[in-house]
């Protein structure tokens, strides 16, 4: 239960951490952009957390 | 005088093309390669054309180099095996 | 031409020219600094070009350099090893005259913006380019490799 609440709360770090470089990073802010924002932060999170857990178990 | 930046690229673009030529060692010709391509991307986006600099840059800074450096290194490697082989 | 051009003109010559000629001559470390140099130098003329031009889209261009410099710069510094390990070139002077610069030009490139997202864009590029920098003349100079070696020993 605690391991599950881990990968979730990183998940959602670093989620969070992409999505507010989307938002910076484009030029103008509306809701489509937010929400092919939104799928592609969740991609790269996915993406991040299996990275540090490769690095974690070298 | 608003050619100043326009002049500067070009004659940088045409050094490091130069010294590309004349350089024989494959693993630095590489290296002066790498720095062609941003002198070619400076060139690029003082002429107005970022969008041609960003694939120069995206190509040029990392790609070719991998590409150049991994080759030159399975070519040795080869090399060294037929001499063992001898 | 305004000050920003003019001041992209004088760091081009004053900061690349320099790299041209170091990554033609001279030993295999000396060339690979120069490159990693030339990228830091390179970024921040873009985003003096697109301060000059009074066109933000082009900060996109030293954005992409700021992440993909270093990284062809630790291409080199792996595929390379075997002849940077018996010399390995100093690299700290470089590093802190390239993050003075890049300090120097973000700040003034900031406060022409004004606040707003595209400052932070700003920031988040200039901060790539530093740290970009720092790692890659850190893995050029050898840092990695006795830290990998003492880690493991």
């Amino acid at each position: 239960m605690g391991r599950a609440a881990a990968v979730t709360a990183e998940l959602l770090a670093w989620w969070l951490l992409l999505m507010a470089a989307w938002l910076v990073f484009i030029s103008t802010v509306d809701a489509l952009e937010g929400f092919v924002g939104a799928g592609c932060a969740l991609l790269g999170a996915l993406a991040a957390c299996g990275a540090r857990r490769a690095m974690g178990e070298r | 005088m608003a050619d100043v930046l326009t002049v500067l690229a070009l004659l940088l673009v045409a050094v490091a093309a130069t010294a590309a030529v004349a350089v024989r060692d494959p693993a630095r010709q590489a290296l002066v390669l790498a720095v062609l391509g941003l002198a070619l991307a400076v060139l690029f986006t003082v002429l107005q054309a970022p969008d041609v600099a960003l694939s120069q840059l995206a190509v040029g800074s990392a790609l070719t180099p991998l590409l150049i450096l991994l080759s030159v290194r399975k070519v040795r490697r080869r090399g060294q095996r037929e001499d063992g082989g001898r | 031409m305004n000050g920003w051009l003019w001041t992209a003109t004088v760091l081009l010559a004053v900061g690349f020219g320099p790299v041209v000629w170091a990554v033609a001559t001279g030993p295999v470390g000396r060339r690979v600094v120069a490159q990693n140099f030339g990228t830091s130098a390179v970024c921040l003329v873009m985003l003096l070009l697109a301060q000059g031009y009074q066109r933000p889209s082009y900060t996109d261009l030293a954005l992409v350099l700021a992440v993909l410099g270093p990284v062809g710069t630790l291409v080199y510094a792996r595929l390379l090893a075997d002849d940077l390990s018996p010399h390995p070139p100093h690299t700290n002077l470089l590093t802190a005259a390239a993050a003075l610069a890049t300090t120097a030009v973000v700040v003034a490139v900031c406060a022409a913006t004004g606040p707003g997202r595209a400052m932070v864009k700003l920031l988040v590029t200039g901060a790539l380019l530093v740290a970009g920098n720092v790692i890659a003349s850190r893995a050029v100079s050898g840092g990695y490799r006795n830290a990998e070696a003492t880690s493991h020993g």
